[in-house]
């Protein structure tokens, strides 16, 4: 017994107690739960084992903030995409708009017809981060009925910064504000036509709305005043009887056409732009050459509300032994939008010499009877009518012409056009 | 007599006219002092931009401008057409509705001017978490809507329009 220790009396008191204890304790227990005593030194077991994990998450949960672990992160969620751009896109790179209009139309010098204007598909690709491409695929009505088909631009633009802007390819000219921001694609205007100065060649139009060659734009450090510069370079327009007027695969002279412009967008003003723009070229017809200068200017104002174009051109044709012949035009457009509602007026005028020598192969007036075949020369009077926006993407106008044209009775005309795109 | 009636009968009428035109104008200005909640301009904090004028704002979200200074290219995002802070931003700084905008960049990709439009997005958090992946995205949410939360991180930062808050009181771009 020697190596045993005696165990002392107040530690044998206390284990005593605690032995009477649990015999009291155990039979109240017994008779509460049904389960055997090992069950419930099982359960014990589990309870503690249950009480150390909920630890454990405390103890996880109180480090979160500083040290979260990598395993409960959840992967970023691709955020959501709500609607596609305002362009359609139809492949990776491709985007597609297609603009079209139909209509009726009444004037008192020719029978009332319904219309079919254009349809005009519209391409726009971006090649990289700095080389985008626009193709435009015109079918439009001609005059003898025949729908034809017509490459309007096709363009491969560089774009090196805000500054400085490169494009080689057939294009729209920077000829006066409204060439260069609306196109076809009627729904873009407010009106049922473009101005008559600024009608297309092969619709009484004399002016070069188109050309092939190459265009530099971009912005000029100028502050808040908005400061624009456009510099193109191009074949010119080609005239003589039964030509393409757009000199698409080859030029008839060695000069080229050479037209710049500056224009301003003030911050303080947004919508209004003011500029002008100089071109100059050589023209090769039949008989001598002619000297074209062309000068534009503009002052332009359009907000969500109000749209005010003013713009006026001056051309100056000059045979190198012959007179000078000038052309003036202007127009004025003023519209306001009352929700859907778009009432609008425009007055043109547009007067050039009978004996230019350039406009005698133009076509006749847009306005003329169809038994005028010449050139008319003086063209002017006002335009009224109202848009109506009766979808996001579609409108209807309805507009009166009053056309004047020299040594014709007046003309009297209502058109009503459905422009939409999708 | 008659006089004096005539008199009275303007005087009333003229308090009339007064009190139906104040009337008129009290519920077209609406609330007076009724600010709402501000519509904060976020960036992601790698840009070293703090402040944007109205007008640089606005060429920002019309693709008007298409690089940062810091040679980085702008992508604007923003919450789909009907978003209320959407509609009052197009409002306060493009003077434009939703079809205002759409039409403003279809006419500027039919003038060949390859505009880059706003990416659309369904939530306010949305436009955070973008914002904050991309170092080059702008965006704008409800100031209530701003808050750094698990997605956006310390990623994201305000910035100031022509020097001011959301927390100035004239701030512009509100609800």
């Amino acid at each position: 017994m020697k190596g045993l220790s005696p165990i002392p009396t107040d530690r044998m008191l206390r284990f005593l107690v605690f032995g009477l204890c649990l015999v009291a304790t155990v039979p109240a227990q017994t008779q509460q739960a049904p389960d055997p005593p090992t069950n419930q030194a099982e359960d014990n077991k589990q309870l503690l084992q249950r009480v150390q994990e909920l630890e454990e998450e405390v103890k996880q949960l109180k480090a979160q903030p500083t040290a979260p672990p990598a395993t409960a992160a959840p992967e970023p969620e691709q955020p959501r995409i709500a609607e596609a751009p305002a362009v359609n896109e139809i492949a990776p790179r491709l985007k597609l708009n297609v603009f079209g209009d139909v209509g009726a139309q009444a004037y008192n010098h020719t029978p009332d017809t319904f219309l079919f204007g254009s349809l005009d598909l519209f391409m726009t690709a971006r090649l990289s981060d700095k080389v985008s491409t626009l193709g435009e695929v015109l079918f439009i009505a001609q005059n003898n009925n025949v729908i034809e088909l017509d490459v309007e631009r096709l363009l491969l633009q560089y774009r090196q910064s805000d500054y400085f802007t490169a494009a080689i390819g057939r294009f729209h000219s920077w000829v006066g504000y409204y060439n260069s921001t609306f196109n076809y694609g009627e729904f873009l205007e407010t009106t049922t036509d473009r101005p008559f100065i600024y009608a297309f060649d092969d619709q009484g139009g004399v002016l070069p709305m188109q050309e092939v060659g190459v265009t530099l734009t971009g912005k000029i450090p100028s502050g808040t005043m908005g400061l624009h510069y456009v510099v193109e370079v191009g074949n010119g327009r080609a005239w003589g009887p039964g030509v393409e007027a757009a000199q698409n695969n080859q030029d008839a002279n060695n000069g080229k056409s050479i037209n710049g412009g500056l224009f301003l967008r003030p911050e303080a003003i947004f919508g209004l732009q003011l500029g002008f723009s100089l071109r100059h070229d050589n023209l090769s017809i039949p008989g001598p050459a002619v000297s074209e200068t062309i000068a534009t200017v503009h002052g332009v104002f359009i907000n969500s509300n109000y749209e005010i174009l003013n713009e006026g051109v001056l051309v100056r044709h000059v045979e190198p032994t012959g007179p000078v012949f000038r052309t003036t035009a202007f127009y004025t457009q003023f519209s306001r939008r009352f929700r859907a509602w778009r009432p609008y007026f425009r007055y043109q005028y547009f007067n050039a010499n009978d004996h230019d020598p350039l406009y005698l192969y133009a076509s006749p007036n847009d306005y003329s009877p169809a038994y005028v075949n010449a050139f008319v020369g003086r063209v002017n009077g006002p335009s009224t009518g109202v848009r109506y926006d009766f979808t996001q993407h579609s409108a209807l106008k309805l507009q009166y012409d009053r056309i004047s044209e020299r040594g014709l009775a007046t003309v009297n005309g209502l058109t009503f056009q459905i422009a939409f795109t999708f | 007599m008659r006089r004096a009636k005539n008199v009275g009968r303007a005087f009333t009428a003229i308090v009339i006219w007064v009190m139906t035109a104040a009337t008129g104008l009290i519920l077209s200005v609406g609330p007076l002092g009724a600010a709402g909640d501000p519509i904060v301009v976020i960036v992601n904090s790698s840009n070293p931009v703090n402040n944007l004028s109205m007008g640089e704002l606005r060429k920002l979200f019309l693709s008007d401008r298409a690089k940062w200074d810091t040679g980085r290219p702008v992508s604007p995002v923003m919450r789909a057409a009907g978003a209320p802070e959407r509609t009052q931003f197009l409002r306060v700084v493009c003077g434009m509705d939703d079809a205002d905008f759409d039409r403003y960049f279809l006419l500027a990709a039919f003038a060949g001017k390859f505009p880059t439009p706003s990416k659309v997005v369904d939530s306010a958090r949305d436009v955070r978490r973008i914002v904050g992946n991309s170092p080059g995205a702008i965006g704008f949410v409800r100031s209530s809507d701003f808050y750094m939360d698990r997605d956006s991180g310390s990623v994201i930062k305000t910035v100031t329009i022509d020097g001011l808050a959301g927390t100035d009181a004239a701030y512009k771009i509100r609800m």
